[in-house]
């Protein structure tokens, strides 16, 4: 197990190199001038030669692109994210009071996938070509091509209209007031969770069919256990195995995903950060959302991985 | 099954490649009559795209000063927007991008990856290394993240929208096939053409490729439906293409920024219209994937 946790972290450390210097690469190299993303290119025929150059040293972007690079990577290690060119805010204060709100969102709805997801799993694989396997799938497939943000738009339309309820617009901790936090929180949560459970509920499905079949379920309904303790101790844990690293893969639509919802629900959460930075073309901040979020879903998935180790000798023991 | 196998059929006439395509058709159309429906979905809505210009009512940018955001009626069935444009009109030539960027970033992105991923499987070593290396670093960025921070980086545009999620697909392609590559490598018709000293080239593009496109199709279809709604969700954020042209992203955009209230036709049907076209192409990708790929029928 230690030598696997070992290899599973170094490989990560790797993972993260490779990903910061592929934001870089993005972000600093692609555009031709960063100077026109920021001014836009009608404000940069607007600038003097002069104002450029200025411009350029005090970005630090007159360097040579690898003294830039380390410059960047020492900042982040520093726990310096830089400042927005719109916003008296650090990045870094703005991660520590927005961050948590998307946290709880992600956190939320990943629990909800779960709660919908596998009882809707376990009815579907059960009854297979039944009508309620049906609904089940016709949701599922239904939710797979609904654009979460959409939906959100329709609920905070709905809500409006029906019962002249918006959410609050200020943020609010989960300690410091509750209510409103919820308020904010539950929306997007739903809108996200539902979008996994449905791929939650159809990976479940297979999988539980595939394992239902397996010798050793049948041994255990043959020596006369009851069908649902067969189900819910032999058949469920190893059918949920791949459902848990499904529920990994899914963080990248969650992470990602939160950013449209957060704009559609007006949740004041990093999502929101997110496009607001993308919206204003504020390139350097982007550039350390992109890889934060990044950097939060190797890690992530590091932890499931670690985590489906512990419960499959299988992986551990390789 | 000629038709999963054209590399199979290039003596044959080029009648029976026509009548083995109908013949694809009509299995769809019998086993999988849910799919085949909506695959004429699919095909109205491709349609609906091309011939844009006959069937909107309305030219999609003209605005009328005197219907500015009136909920639907009989001259404006899915309504106006703010400055008076007319949302049905709008919402057809809708499609017109968003099934030009869906079709050319999979088209681009996973023929790109296909032939790295035939690459790596063909070659191995090092190359193979390097490759899947870098494909893990293009995995560890959630799709709709790369394809912001691309397009932003980029400047918006048709082009560059394309490109970024082209990027986006290109990891799933090289998977797919180089694992398919992996274990036609060792299939014997593969020895026995490197034995009469077929060169690399002719190994991989004449015996190895032609066995590739059947995965190639189903991975290309299944992720029509993906690059739509990243699509979309650029135009939403303000990344994608620019205003004033008419995407569904672009439109639900505008609504949000119409108001604290939205009128609800604004909302309401881009994103029906989105959800109907990803809905289609899923659909059809299940079809076709259960038509060329028996093996995996019914799984996810």
């Amino acid at each position: 197990m230690y030598s696997y946790i070992a290899r599973r972290l170094a490989f990560g450390a790797l993972t993260v190199i490779g990903v910061s210097i592929m934001v870089f690469v993005v972000m600093r190299i692609l555009p031709g001038d960063p100077l026109v993303a920021i001014f836009g290119p009608e404000g940069m025929t607007k600038l003097t030669d002069a104002q450029r150059e200025s411009y350029m040293r005090e970005l630090g972007l007159s360097d040579p692109l690898w003294v830039q690079y380390l410059t960047w990577v020492k900042d982040i290690i520093r726990g310096d994210f830089g400042h927005s060119f719109f916003r008296s805010e650090s990045v870094a204060d703005m991660i520590l009071r927005r961050g948590p709100l998307t946290a709880e969102i992600a956190l939320f709805s990943v629990m909800l996938s779960w709660l919908v997801g596998i009882p809707v799993a376990i009815v579907s694989a059960l009854k297979p070509n039944t009508a309620a396997d049906s609904v089940v799938r016709f949701f599922s497939i239904l939710f797979l091509a609904v654009p979460g943000f959409w939906v959100g738009m329709l609920i905070v339309l709905a809500l409006l209209f029906w019962f002249g309820y918006r959410a609050p617009m200020a943020g609010a901790s989960l300690f410091a007031d509750p209510v409103v936090n919820l308020q904010l929180v539950i929306g997007p949560a739903i809108v996200l969770g539902l979008g996994q459970a449905a791929y939650i509920a159809r990976m479940g499905r297979s999988s539980l069919l595939e394992v239902i079949r397996e010798d050793y379920v049948r041994t255990a309904r043959a020596k006369g256990l009851n069908s649902r303790l067969v189900i819910a101790w032999h058949a469920l844990p190893n059918a949920l195995l791949p459902v848990i690293t499904l529920s990994g893969v899914l963080m990248g639509l969650v992470l990602a995903g939160s950013i449209p919802v957060e704009r559609a629900f007006g949740t004041p959460g990093l999502g929101y950060s997110m496009f607001q930075a993308v919206y204003e073309r504020d390139v350097f901040v982007m550039q350390n959302l992109v890889f934060l979020y990044s950097v939060v879903f190797v890690l992530l998935n590091i932890v499931v991985d670690l985590t489906i180790a512990f419960l499959d000798p299988r992986i551990r023991l390789r | 099954m000629t038709a999963t196998y054209p590399g199979a059929q290039t003596l044959a006439a080029n009648g029976s490649r026509v009548r083995s395509v109908a013949g694809g058709i009509g299995r769809l159309f019998r086993r999988a009559p849910l799919s085949a429906f909506w695959g004429c979905i699919a095909a109205a809505i491709v349609c609906m795209a091309v011939a844009a210009p006959a069937i909107a009512p309305y030219p999609p940018l003209k605005s009328d000063f005197r219907a500015m955001q009136k909920p639907p009626s009989e001259t404006h069935w899915f309504g106006t927007d703010q400055i008076g444009r007319d949302t049905l009109s709008r919402v057809i030539y809708g499609s017109r991008t968003s099934l030009t960027v869906a079709m050319g970033a999979v088209l681009f992105g996973t023929t790109v990856g296909a032939l790295w991923g035939l690459a790596c499987g063909y070659f191995g070593g090092r190359f193979d290394m390097a490759s899947q290396r870098l494909i893990e670093f293009l995995q560890s960025f959630p799709d709709l993240i790369l394809a912001m921070a691309i397009a932003m980086a980029l400047g918006g545009g048709l082009g560059t929208v394309i490109v970024a999620i082209a990027i986006t697909r290109i990891p799933f392609g090289g998977r797919v096939i180089r694992a398919v590559v992996l274990s036609l490598k060792e299939m014997q018709y593969v020895e026995a053409a490197r034995g009469i000293g077929a060169s690399h080239q002719r190994l991989m593009f004449r015996h190895i490729l032609p066995q590739c496109v059947a995965p190639y199709l189903i991975l290309a279809t299944t992720h029509l439906g993906v690059a739509i709604v990243i699509e979309a969700s650029l135009g939403f954020l303000g990344v994608g293409i620019p205003p004033p042209t008419p995407t569904w992203g672009n439109m639900l955009s505008d609504a949000l920024n119409a108001g604290l209230v939205p009128p609800w036709w604004l909302v309401l049907f881009p994103g029906v219209a989105i959800t109907l076209t990803v809905l289609a192409f899923n659909l059809l990708g299940d079809g076709i994937r259960d038509l060329l790929d028996p093996r995996l029928r019914g799984s996810v």
